[in-house]
């Protein structure tokens, strides 16, 4: 298990500088240079472009820009200064924007998964009837529906008619006037509380699978973990002066998450149902029938858990359209990500902050690869020893 | 303790009725209609004994062995008879009543028991869940771990390899596990479905030569179903021919094997030299087995029959007794002639 993990990591790292060395190479092959854009002002003089071609390094071979580029990226830290907020650093907008779209992809998609997971399972068992095909009507229309549409349509009906929930943003401005914390502190305060519970539960996981071997006290132990540790958690935020301004944030995550689940959730449902309509053919379906087990303990043990395997594969590869995506979500939503720091960097023809908005997409993309292979692995025994 | 360990059948007194069919039919609808395929089936399992059913693809033979389970899928009927268990009818169980009996009374080696695993799951955990269903106490977990050891080391295998998953497994290997499996509740009856087809000949022959020596030593009663008349006459005391979803020989499997009396088993013994000896150039089996959407009328097998008669077409035969516990449905059936009997 071990072995396959650290085969998949060193294949994402040679991935990813494949992917910084293209992209390197896309922006190259535009038409003229950086430097060129200052061709046409007047008011720059000869020799301050030459002395901006120095600086920048165009004078170089292209190799050894190249070199510049990918040591910069991974051993320097450092991913240039960005020119339409001169002198930020590229580092600086994109790491202050890169918590913000994990959090609502993340969220978004373990939440469809799980739902679509559901709806697809249970669709599945109930072939044929009223429900299924209701549901079916449902995900195809998700599943196809124009997705920008959806979102201001979404926007429009929470923000706008029931006025629930704000429209777009990240955090209501005008309450955090004189507030005593910054926005992106409490932020990565929530967001660690989340990874701290995670963790902490899958060590306590993993320390009750060692010391128990019968199922049920295990299943019984896990959850006691579960609910104890959402409790603690639950109770620091409850009595942390920072509960107003943590309201706030998710508040403004509401309609993004709720839309992104939607769209996404369809997709796991239609595979869900088919995955499972499938196993549900597979002859230790017939076993387990034979043996005696009681219809939901069929569904959910036995064809739901081999069902999961596709869809789990099928998640991966959702992950490019979910990342394309969050370009126009972040952008209608105002929301302040990667996704929409990309977008105005085209439009700025802000090339550093663009290049290092792509390049974390694409570190984004790889490590979610990583994880979805990961989980695979641990689902499926057949690909757990092959290594 | 020990009696967690023992395995055994919990069946009756031997040679007593334990699994009474009688006059068994079921059909399945279809869009071209209704495919008839158990037509009116009768036979007796008696406790501690091996029988055998055999016949061509597609003769019904798993049919009969899913309606006993009434394990059937959602486009069949059950259409009359009875299946009796111990006395008590199974057809009029509802289906909780009846999911608790599965396997726990009747359990099954389904053809093709390779892919009887569920790939996620490690063997152990997998017979575990039936000990956990239907284990009349409960269990500790290390008593269920040493039954399934003890099943394990019964079926030769390896009690360590129990915690392997079915893709670590070669195909003898699952199917002895598949094997332990179905003893794993001390159930009184066994369906073995084509136990052995996916196998390889030695395996085969090596995991039937051990599944007779624990039935005959733990007085397990089985039905064996098998398209292949060698596996049936080595492991069966009793067989039933099926023809068409119709049972239509019913004997000891010496007596079949020595005289068969319908033209069906005849054409189906003479046509395998390797036990009745070489092969008699006498009648060979010509054509298909007919379609059951639409039976041929009279006796299901007249348009294959050398023997046929003019009554063949539009009478149909019931199974009558010719001899000491040998019954056969068919018109002519003195002018089948002897084969010669086994040649083990
Ligand atoms: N679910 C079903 N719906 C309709 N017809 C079916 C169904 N299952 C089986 N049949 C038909 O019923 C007949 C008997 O099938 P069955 O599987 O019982 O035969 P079998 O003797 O076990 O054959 P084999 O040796 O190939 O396993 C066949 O003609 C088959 O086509
Ligand atoms: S009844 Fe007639 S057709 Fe049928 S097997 Fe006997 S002889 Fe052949
Ligand atoms: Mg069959």
């Amino acid at each position: 298990m071990l072995k396959y993990i650290a085969k998949r990591f060193g294949q994402i790292f040679i991935l990813f500088y494949v992917f910084l060395a293209l992209l390197f190479l896309l922006l190259d092959l535009q038409p003229g240079d950086i430097s060129q854009q200052f061709v046409g002002n007047p008011n720059i003089p000869p020799e301050a472009k030459e002395i901006m071609v120095r600086q920048l390094g165009l004078d170089q071979p292209k190799i050894v820009q190249l070199g510049n580029h990918l040591w910069n990226y991974s051993f320097g830290m450092d991913m240039g200064v960005s020119w339409s907020s001169y002198p930020r650093e590229v580092s600086d907008i994109l790491f202050s924007a890169l918590p913000r779209t994990v959090f609502l992809f993340l969220t978004a998609t373990v939440m469809s998964f799980w739902l679509g997971f559901y709806t697809g399972k249970l669709v599945a068992w109930r072939r044929g009837t009223f429900i299924e095909k209701s549901a079916m009507v449902t995900s195809i229309f998700f599943w196809t529906v124009f997705y920008p549409w959806f979102a201001i349509l979404m926007l429009w009906f929470f923000a706008s008619q029931l006025g629930w929930f704000p429209i777009g943003k990240f955090i209501s401005v005008e309450k955090w006037i004189g507030a005593p914390y910054a926005a992106d502190d409490v932020f990565m305060l929530m967001l660690g509380t989340i990874a701290l519970v995670t963790l902490v539960y899958g060590v306590a996981r993993y320390v009750i699978d060692r010391s128990s071997d019968d199922p049920q006290t295990r299943r019984n132990f896990h959850r006691l973990a579960l609910w104890s540790l959402a409790g603690i958690a639950g109770a620091f935020w409850a009595f942390s002066a920072r509960r107003t301004y943590a309201g706030d944030i998710l508040w403004h995550t509401f309609v993004p998450v709720l839309t992104l689940t939607l769209v996404n959730f369809a997709g796991t449902t239609l595979l869900t149902r088919s995955s499972m309509l499938e196993t549900l053919r597979e002859d230790y379906i017939l076993t387990a029938r034979a043996k005696g087990v009681p219809e939901r303990t069929i569904r959910d043990r036995h064809a739901a858990r081999n069902a999961m395997l596709p869809v789990t594969t099928s998640l991966v590869l959702q992950l490019a359209v979910v990342i394309a995506g969050g370009v126009i979500t972040e952008q209608i939503f105002s929301w302040p990500g990667l996704g929409r720091a990309l977008l105005g960097a085209i439009t700025a023809e802000d090339i550093p902050v663009a290049m290092g908005a792509l390049a974390l997409i694409g570190i984004l993309s790889l490590l979610a690869h990583l994880v979805a292979d990961i989980t695979y692995a641990f689902l499926d025994p057949r690909i757990r020893v092959q290594g | 303790m020990a009696q967690t360990l023992h395995i055994e059948s919990r069946g009756g007194r031997v040679g007593t009725p334990l699994l009474e069919v009688q006059n068994l039919v079921m059909h399945y609808g279809t869009k071209e209609g209704e495919v008839s395929a158990v037509d009116n089936v009768s036979f007796t399992l008696n406790n501690g004994e091996a029988i055998g059913l055999v016949g061509e693809s597609g003769c019904g033979k798993t049919s009969v062995a899913l309606t006993l389970l009434r394990l059937l899928p959602d486009n069949s009927v059950i259409k009359g008879g009875d299946i009796k268990l111990d006395g008590e009818s199974l057809i009029d169980l509802d289906e909780e009543q009846m999911r608790r009996r599965r396997w726990r009374d009747i359990s099954m080696v389904f053809q093709g028991a390779m892919n009887s695993w569920n790939p996620v799951y490690r063997i152990g955990d997998q017979i575990r869940e039936a000990l956990r269903l239907h284990w009349p106490e409960t269990l500790t977990y290390q008593e269920e771990t040493d039954r399934i050891g003890a099943l394990f080391e019964l079926v030769g295998l390896n009690p360590v390899t129990m915690e392997r998953y079915p893709h670590e497994f070669s195909g003898g290997m699952r199917q002895r596990a598949v094997i332990a499996m179905a003893l794993s509740c001390n159930p009184k009856v066994i369906i073995a479905d084509e136990p052995t087809t996916a196998l390889d000949v030695i395996v085969q022959d090596q995991i039937l030569r051990e599944l007779k020596k624990i039935q005959q030593e733990l007085g397990m009663s089985i039905i064996y179903i098998s398209h292949d008349i060698a596996v049936i006459a080595e492991v069966t005391e009793r067989m039933g021919v099926m023809y068409a979803g119709k049972l239509v020989e019913l004997g000891s499997t010496l007596e079949v094997f020595h005289r068969p009396r319908h033209p069906y088993s005849y054409l189906l013994l003479s046509s395998t030299p390797s036990i009745t000896g070489p092969r008699r150039k006498l009648a060979p089996l010509e054509g298909e087995p007919p379609n059951l959407l639409n039976p041929p009328t009279g006796c299901r097998f007249h348009p294959r029959c050398p023997f046929a008669i003019d009554k063949c077409s539009s009478e149909e035969p019931g199974l009558v007794e010719v001899g000491e516990g040998h019954s056969v449905a068919c018109w002519n059936w003195q002018e089948v002639p002897e084969i010669g009997g086994l040649q083990k």
